[in-house]
């Protein structure tokens, strides 16, 4: 049962998600899901392991907030995948987030660094 | 936002949704699969690959439903869905458990809407709140001196104003009809609040003489007249023989006024012309609109003071005026009777929930596997507990919807059941106020019965269940308990309730049982009006009446026949103050006073009203013969304690023993008569005189006479109603134009008396039996489910040598046992309930003895009764099969 109890260290992991997400494929173009999870595992290393399960939860959010669109097509091996794209919206919610990761970011390395 | 509409719309869109995510997950499971055969893995081993690095497929899809949609949306759909199958799968129960949530939840909220009309709407009239009345002791009328000096002096009101009784004979019409009318200050109507519907209320240039003829009808009686006409404005009218003009036409909901003349069709202007001093005519019921910002207790202090002033000033006549507000005078009376029904109902409701859960709970053990199968499944708590309140919430859902059925049923019937003396029961209506308080008992009451056995169920340990369900052996302890405790708090409801019922019902008996005086059966009375046509000259009017009477008495069929101005219990009743010759003259306010009949000959005969004393009033003392009276035994005790008053002399003219210019009109007691009941069933008799109709200056004084009407009584063989039409054909013999009112027979009149503690009687008599039966059914499904439940233990114990009677009392005494405890706490709410119900009770102590005592003997008859059947059972039990069934 998904409940209240890991709300807390899914809601922080759920932002970062959504906007490597867009990052992603804002950089990449249209792609389907498992493409997404290998390009994250290739950029992160070893870093960030993730079910890639997990992934869908993020593209249902982020399709219902009209920043990904998905439409079924074929790959180069004649498969079926939903491919996602992202939209005008998309591309200006990436532009405002990263902004905002980039401030929150900024403060909390100063933060932690004074502290230091 | 965008994303709840989104999820929104996903509930609407599952399957879609659900196909579409299926095939996703598949065509990535076999991207991930192909990549690890191309780095070399076995097909077998890289399938399983690719699951480990998509991780649990359902979790994946739960999560997705959970982002996509409302998860607990969807949640209390499925779990609707499973309880509606559930519930279907046990129709007996289902349907059972339905009646009787139905029947308490009707039956609140049948009576709510009655209290919620009679007690918590507002009166129709605007800020009603702030509307008071002033009145002698809060309840008898005030002079119109005094109002006067009241509405001059007081400071704390915007407005206040006056009303008076006012009969009006109408004629000039087909039918010449008696009509009940009210005289008003111009300032009454507007101060209301209410707009006319048609034209307008009385011009405000107040006690004027060219207002005086001017009328405001209300709406039926504007429908009844010039049906409805438009422009009924101007139209002229004949009341009391006198050209009124029609001003204005009140909207149909209007009523005025509201605790007293609230038959009142037609309002006219009030002029007090020369009584603006008189002191001693209490005649007016006084109404006041509080100015803004003025308390209650502020206005109370304020006419305290004024009429402490004016009590000092001409003492005897300002003596403990009251101010309430208007409402509480219009249902103080009602309001305890009322809140006891609905508390009365509330109890049968609890026990209906008990009943209903333990049904619950004898079906939650049988479905004890399910549950810790479901738990074992991975199911936690409160999915368990949220599935069986759902199951819980719909059976309370259907519950209500058959109880709104119920109530309307149930409102038809109050109302046509429901006596005169509740006011505004007319306006009894579902309205929001009643739905809410309908979905807010069902969903209490889809707690209360569902709570119980749901957190019972969770907390049971869940090998134990699975184990004592497998093994179909004897309950927990602690289930048993609760299963007990339900049955002796319902124990305890039914005899709270039955302890209410007894009393009403020993206490109408002793109503029942009250000697009204005379004998009612067989008397037809009605009122027959003079006011307006030829006969009320005075000279023709003694004739009429006495060749009517005499007439009457030659109609085959009657026995006897009579006359007074007012009916006992029926009628109007004057107190009046008179002085006794040779005494000194009282002090202001403290004459000897009585209730001021008049009479006709023949009247003590027809009622059989016993005189005791002397004689009754006969045909000789008219006007020419020495003025008589006849007065009751409570009056002979009263004003002439251990002397004859026969022979005594007394005077109803006004400051008798000042007048010496004129000597006071003086009348002989002639007769002492049995007390009669006057206006109220239950209360003891006051101080009452009879005159004799055809010598009295009030009857024979002209057109301007206080009494221009008789209310006719015979004494019949046969049914009196049967001869009803065959007297008022009697009565427009003489003049077609004669308006006769009031046709009503002596026997309804009591019945009419003693209806509000019929009425009271007859609920709380209907919800003690439901309880009783309810309870019975309680204590029987109980005692029949553990029996069900122990077969194997009793076949144990006979196999072992326990006779049947052991078997017998066993089984028995434990039922006995519950009722018994629950019934010890019932006396406690008894003893509540009965202090709360001391008004409403009439010769019964709320402690008598006989009520408690009954009850018990009853309740224990009805505990034993339930119990013995399942206990027979129980001795049926043949060893070998119990021990072999499961």
């Amino acid at each position: 049962m998904p409940s209240e109890e890991t709300g807390g260290r899914i809601a922080v992991l759920q932002g970062t998600l959504d906007l490597i997400v867009l990052q992603t494929l804002e950089t990449m173009g249209p792609q389907h899901a498992y493409a997404i999870a290998t390009r994250l595992q290739q950029v992160s290393g070893d870093l960030l392991h993730l079910n890639q399960g997990t992934l869908y939860p993020a593209l249902v959010r982020l399709e219902q907030q009209g920043w990904i669109k998905g439409a079924w097509g074929k790959t180069e091996t004649r498969r079926d995948a939903k491919f996602y794209a992202i939209t005008r919206a998309g591309n200006k919610a990436l532009a405002r987030e990263t902004l905002r990761w980039r401030q929150m970011s900024g403060l909390v390395d100063k933060l932690l660094s004074e502290g230091a | 936002m965008r994303r709840f509409f989104a999820r929104l719309a996903n509930l609407f869109h599952t399957s879609r949704r659900e196909s579409d995510l299926a095939r996703e997950i598949e065509s990535h499971l076999a991207l991930l699969e192909e990549d690890f055969e191309r780095r070399g893995l076995p097909p077998e081993a890289a399938r399983l690959a690719a699951r480990r690095a998509y991780g649990g497929v359902a979790q994946a899809q739960e999560q997705h439903r959970d982002a996509r949609s409302f998860p607990w949306i969807d949640q209390v759909f499925k779990d609707a869905r499973y309880g509606a199958r559930s519930l279907l799968r046990a129709p007996v129960f289902s349907l059972a458990a339905v009646v009787t949530l139905a029947l308490g939840i009707g039956a609140n909220t049948a009576i709510f809407s009655v209290v919620n009309a009679v007690l918590l709407r507002p009166l129709p009239y605007r800020h009603a709140d702030r509307l008071v009345v002033a009145l002698h002791g809060g309840t008898d009328p005030v002079a119109p001196a005094n109002f006067i000096d009241w509405r001059d002096q007081g400071r704390s009101f915007q407005a206040m104003a006056a009303a008076e009784y006012w009969s009006a004979n109408l004629t000039g019409t087909e039918a010449p009809e008696h009509l009940l009318g009210l005289r008003v200050t111009p300032n009454l109507l507007p101060m209301l609040g209410v707009e006319p519907l048609l034209g307008r209320q009385f011009a405000a240039g107040e006690d004027r003489k060219a207002a005086e003829h001017e009328v405001v009808l209300s709406y039926r009686l504007w429908q009844r007249l010039f049906n409805g006409d438009a422009n009924v404005l101007g139209k002229p009218v004949t009341l009391n023989s006198d050209a009124y003009t029609v001003v204005g036409v009140m909207p149909a909901g209007f009523r005025f006024a509201p605790f007293w003349a609230t038959r009142a069709e037609l309002w006219v202007p009030l002029a007090f012309g020369d009584r603006v001093h008189d002191r001693g005519g209490n005649s007016l019921r006084i109404f006041g609109r509080l100015k803004d910002g003025v308390s209650l207790a502020q206005a109370r202090a304020e006419m305290a003071a004024i009429t402490a002033r004016l009590e000092r000033q001409y003492p005897g006549t300002n003596r403990d005026v009251a101010v309430m507000p208007l409402k509480e005078k219009v249902v103080g009376s009602i309001e305890t009777p009322l809140l006891t029904l609905l508390c009365a109902c509330g109890f049968v409701l609890l026990i209906a929930c008990a009943n209903v859960a333990h049904m619950l709970l004898a079906r939650t053990s049988g479905r004890q596997k399910e549950i810790a199968v479901r738990t074992a499944l991975g199911a936690c708590r409160s999915r368990v507990i949220g599935q069986l309140l759902t199951e819980s919430l719909l059976l309370a859902a259907l519950g209500a919807v058959a109880g709104l059925l119920v109530a309307s049923w149930g409102i038809q019937a109050l109302v046509a059941l429901s006596p005169a003396y509740i006011p505004r029961v007319e306006s009894v209506a579902v309205d929001l106020r009643v739905v809410l308080f309908l979905l807010a008992i069902t969903a209490i009451t889809a707690v209360i019965f569902g709570l119980v056995p749901a957190m019972h169920v969770a907390r049971g340990n869940l090998s134990d269940a699975l184990k004592e369900g497998g093994r179909g052996g004897s309950d927990g302890v602690s289930r048993h308990r609760l299963r007990g405790f339900l049955v002796a708090s319902e124990f305890a409801l039914a005899f709270v309730l039955l302890i209410g019922a007894g009393l009403m019902i020993r206490s109408f008996v002793a109503l029942q049982s009250v000697d009204p005086g005379f004998h009612p059966h067989h008397v037809l009375s009605m009122v027959v009006s003079v006011a307006g046509s030829n006969e009320s000259e005075p000279g023709r009017r003694t004739v009429f009446y006495r060749q009517l009477l005499d007439r009457v008495r030659a109609l085959p069929g009657v026995q006897a026949a009579g006359g007074i101005n007012h009916l006992p219990l029926a009628g109007d009743m004057w107190g009046w103050p008179f002085a006794i010759e040779g005494r000194p003259k009282p002090r202001p306010g403290e004459s000897p006073t009585a209730v001021y009949r008049v009479a006709m000959p023949g009247y003590f005969q027809t009622m059989r009203l016993p005189v005791l004393r002397g004689r009754a009033i006969a045909d000789g003392d008219d006007a020419r013969a020495p003025g008589v009276v006849m007065i009751n035994e409570r009056a002979a005790g009263a004003y002439w304690p251990g002397q004859d008053p026969l022979g005594q002399r007394i005077s109803f003219d006004p400051d008798t023993q000042d007048a010496r210019r004129d000597p006071p009109t003086w009348l002989t007691v002639i007769g002492v008569v049995k007390n009669a009941r006057q206006g109220d069933w239950a209360s003891a008799p006051a101080p009452e005189v009879y005159l004799a109709a055809l010598q009295n200056q009030d009857f024979l004084g002209g057109r301007d006479s206080h009494i221009a009407y008789i209310t006719l009584v015979a004494r019949t063989i046969g049914d009196p109603a049967d001869l009803a039409s065959t007297v008022k054909r009697t009565v427009w013999s003489f003049d077609r134009n004669l308006p006769i009112s009031e046709v009503l027979t002596m026997d309804r009149v009591v019945a009419d008396a003693t209806s509000q503690p019929r009425f009271e009687m007859l609920l709380f008599g209907l919800f003690a039996v439901v309880a009783l039966l309810l309870a019975a059914l309680g204590i029987y499904g109980v005692m029949n489910y553990s029996v069900s439940r122990r077969t194997r233990e009793i076949g144990i114990r006979i196999s072992l040598g326990a006779s049947r009677a052991a078997v017998l009392r066993m089984v028995v005494r434990q039922g006995m046992m519950q009722a018994l405890a629950g019934t010890a706490a019932g006396v406690v709410g008894a003893l509540l309930l009965a202090r709360l119900m001391t008004g409403m009770l009439y010769g019964v102590r709320p402690n008598d003895p006989i009520t408690f005592g009954g009850v018990l003997v009853v309740l224990g008859l009805v505990a034993l009764l339930a119990g013995c059947v399942p206990a027979r059972k129980a001795t049926r039990i043949e060893p070998t099969v119990a021990l072999r069934s499961e």
